[in-house]
């Protein structure tokens, strides 16, 4: 209730505005996205590089495609490079904002990368992601009934459904995620 | 921006025809525009008459197949693999499609548009060529795969039934027929034709043909005392002679000759009897011109000298066999042509090793054993063979041991090069233990046959059905000679196979359900090699060896004569025979649907009918495992 009362009076940016204003309208497009961090700990690691690839209509747009690298501030360091890194970062999370829209998020262990963007977002006053997200894991458990302690990481999945293997980078993960999205969603008769 | 994964799709695309004649700056260009699409199982991506898309296909991962209606049959064009590029009529034409393309395994497709691609075309007559090669070949081009290099057709006249196509082609013939002047004496021709090998002679005046000769012409007329063999040739000739042009076809010719009632043609420069001979078509270079006669394939093979070629022959085969079938020609037919022609393959690598190894140093044989051993081999299933050499001096046996040896591996690559997959159990000729001498054979024989289950419980039944490839046919038969001395009235060797055949698992479970597998990749399919045609080849061997016939080593044709041996149960060995057909049927089927050997029987595609019928098959096998378990004391192993 505080929380709530403390945001009336909370300045946003701008851009921050523009993404939530996208909500009007329900999306069709599906992104799939697939992040670069520091490390596991969405409290205090955070974000290296960031790639997403949209989908619609059951395809894959290859050319709409989002791709970023953010470079990291060592914290001995000088404020004025923290300040540079911290400035890298505002702009591409607006860039990101801009991209994903209204769209559905699509991830392997999705949660933990939408915490993690949260938490940036909130070092820079903004609120919270409202896009609604898929998780291919839990997604692949459904349609075979799995029970939750099991998990799969990208690579079983990936070999699952023989998909060609790529190599580790967050523009592959991302394809690799988005190719399994679909099999998946037509799998399970998501429409 | 950056886009990594388009630079992922252009390294995909670089490897394949067209792509290959663009720079990777403008495939990435290119990449940056593909669309991905997944398609599910038997989805279609365009079907006949819808309108056409913006994009043209290349195959990601998966199989599709482009297929047409036909008597309202859905008909089989070409299948595509990784890499193929298909769906190319909008770039030349503007109606609708006229094929559908349908996804065989799950796949991931490239859809790239038109509209971004054409400017690439005009640029680069290489990728134009290409496209329009790949529209406009007719079926036959692009089942060679070789040398069509991953093209899938979009245009194809299609007739009633894919292999007429191979009628419309042009023949081969005698270019130099032999020639005489009407005055050569009956027996100069009949010498000369024999020295030639030739069945047929023109008789030429002025250069022109006036008449023919054919074989028949001298039983007719000479050998019956009409003509003397000093009577001139004039006398014996057909007048006139049924003249065509060069550009004749297979179908043309036909027809011809039937209309006129010859058996062989004379071709002229202009295709009237007034101008220069260019040679003579005969009825039998009508059936070579079929290429897809098993004649003219085996004689290929024996003329072969590399494994592409051999490969050629063996994807020629899967076409004769699929036609086969689909014509329900009897499936013993097809077998024994299949089982000739891999026979003849098998036999082609052995000699091709031999000419690079230099002459063997002692007598051997190459025997096939498994399913080609029993002709039954239709797939590509595995090709399993084992080598005896005759028994050497001792110091010499180290030397050809080796020779063998070597001979042994070189071959297996060679077979495996031509298309054929190396046995995975290890039954393979390079192996140590299956390139031995014949006394160490008989020895290895022995003891399946007189200790069984002692050494180990795995029992080479398998190699209870083997036929030559290659090699002194004396080995062959000592080995006959020894399995069936030992194994008459050995009780406990017939009691051993008696349980190995009742322990496969049962077809049909307690509901009159199909017994699927449970896991596994195959989950959910029916294993119709182990629970239904293994059952039936190992009882029809342990029914024959116990009644010691000998040469019969085909299920089929051992069913037959289980029912002539034994009449009292004559009934059930027949029904066993039927059955083992259709379940071979089956299993063919299947197998050339998804290019494998066919093993797993995936039921949920299967009609009602199909369903009912594949279990009637399985029905006499119940009365067969009654019969063994009567005739047999199986308590001994069990």
């Amino acid at each position: 209730m505080i929380g709530w009362i403390k945001n009336i009076n909370k300045k946003y940016p701008e851009f921050w505005k523009k993404y939530l204003s996208t909500f009007e309208e329900k999306s069709n497009r599906y992104v799939s996205i697939s992040l670069g961090t520091t490390g596991l700990d969405s409290e205090k690691d955070s974000i290296l590089s960031i790639s997403a690839i949209s989908i619609v209509n059951n395809t894959i747009s290859i050319g709409n495609n989002f791709e970023i690298n953010i470079s990291q501030s060592d914290n001995s360091e000088q404020s004025s490079s923290i300040l540079t890194a911290k400035k890298e970062e505002i702009e591409a999370l607006e860039l990101f904002l801009n991209y994903i829209e209204n769209a559905i998020l699509i991830g392997h262990r999705i949660y933990f990368d939408v915490e993690i963007i949260n938490n940036a977002l909130d070092k820079i006053d903004c609120g919270r992601l409202k896009n609604e997200a898929f998780d291919i894991e839990i997604m692949y458990k459904k349609l075979h009934d799995l029970n939750d302690d099991k998990s799969f990481s990208l690579d079983e999945l990936v070999s699952f459904y023989k998909i060609p293997k790529a190599k580790v980078s967050t523009p592959d993960e991302a394809f690799s995620i988005a190719l399994l999205f679909l099999k998946l969603k037509s799998k399970l008769g998501i429409v | 921006m950056n886009n990594s994964i388009a630079v992922r799709v252009a390294e995909f695309l670089k490897d394949f025809q067209p792509f290959v004649y663009l720079n990777f700056a403008d495939l990435i260009e290119i990449s940056n525009s593909v669309k991905v699409i997944n398609l599910e199982k038997d989805k279609s991506l365009f079907q006949i008459n819808d309108q056409l898309h913006d994009s043209f296909y290349v195959l990601n991962s998966g199989v599709v197949h482009l297929t047409v209606i036909s008597d309202s049959e859905e008909v089989l064009l070409n299948k595509c693999y990784v890499g193929d590029i298909f769906g190319l009529r909008p770039f030349f034409a503007k109606n609708n499609y006229q094929m559908n393309a349908k996804a065989r395994e799950e796949s991931i497709i490239y859809a790239i548009p038109i509209d971004v691609f054409r400017p690439y075309l005009a640029q680069n007559s290489e990728i134009l060529n290409f496209l329009l090669e790949s529209f406009s070949t007719n079926t036959k081009g692009v089942l060679d795969k070789d040398n069509t290099d991953k093209i899938v057709n979009s245009n194809m006249i299609f007739s009633d039934n894919q292999t007429d196509v191979s009628y419309f082609q042009s023949l081969s013939y005698n270019k130099k027929p032999l020639q005489f002047s009407p005055n050569t004496t009956v027996k100069d021709v009949a010498i000369s034709m024999s020295e030639n090998l030739h069945n047929n002679a023109l008789i030429v005046e002025n250069n022109f043909p006036i008449g023919i000769v054919s074989d028949s012409d001298f039983r007719l007329k000479i050998a019956t005392g009409k003509f003397e063999i000093n009577a001139k040739i004039y006398n014996l000739m057909h007048s006139p002679v049924t003249t065509v042009s060069e550009s004749i076809t297979v179908n043309e010719a036909q027809l011809l000759m039937l209309k006129n009632e010859v058996s062989h043609l004379c071709v002229t420069l202009d295709g009237t009897e007034k101008s220069e001979i260019k040679g003579v078509i005969s009825e039998h270079d009508l059936i070579l011109a079929q290429a897809n006669n098993p004649g003219v394939l085996l004689k290929k093979i024996k003329n072969a000298h590399t494994s592409a070629e051999l490969r050629q022959v063996r994807q020629n085969l899967t076409e004769i066999i699929q036609s086969s079938i689909s014509k329900n020609l009897p499936l013993t037919h097809i077998n024994t042509v299949a089982g000739e022609i891999t026979l003849t393959i098998v036999k082609r690598c052995v000699e091709l090793i031999i000419l690079e190894l230099g002459s063997p140093p002692a007598r051997f044989a190459w025997l096939c054993v498994g399913s080609q051993g029993r002709k039954e081999q239709i797939l590509l299933t595995n090709q399993d063979s084992i080598l005896v050499f005759e028994d050497v001096v001792d110091e010499k046996y180290y030397d050809v041991k080796d020779y063998f040896m070597r001979l042994a591996q070189k071959t297996t690559v060679l077979i495996e090069q031509s298309g054929f997959n190396i046995s995975k159990n290890g039954y393979i000729e390079s192996n140590f233990n299956w390139c031995k001498s014949l006394t160490d054979w008989i020895k290895q024989y022995n003891s399946w046959i007189n200790t069984p289950g002692e050494n180990s419980n795995e029992i080479g039944t398998h190699f209870f059905d083997y036929e030559m490839a290659f090699g002194d046919q004396n080995i062959e038969d000592m080995i006959t000679e020894n399995i069936f001395k030992n194994t008459k009235n050995n009780t406990l060797f017939f009691d051993f196979l008696g349980n190995d055949t009742l322990k496969k698992p049962a077809p049909i479970n307690f509901f009159k359900k199909f017994n699927v597998e449970d896991d596994g990749e195959n989950k959910g399919k029916f294993d119709i090699k182990t629970k239904a045609l293994l059952p039936l080849i190992d009882a029809a061997r342990l029914l024959i060896l116990s009644f010691n016939v000998r040469g019969i080593n085909n299920t089929y044709l051992r069913f037959k004569q289980l029912a002539i041996e034994d009449p009292k149960s004559a009934e059930i060995y027949l029904d066993c025979a039927e059955a083992f057909i259709k379940l071979s049927k089956f299993r063919t089927l299947e197998g050339l649907k998804n290019d494998n050997s066919g093993q797993y029987l995936n039921l949920d595609e299967f009609s009602k009918a199909d369903k009912e019928s594949l279990k009637n098959a399985l029905a006499p096998m119940r009365e067969l495992e009654e019969l063994i378990k009567d005739k047999f004391q199986l308590t001994k192993f069990s």
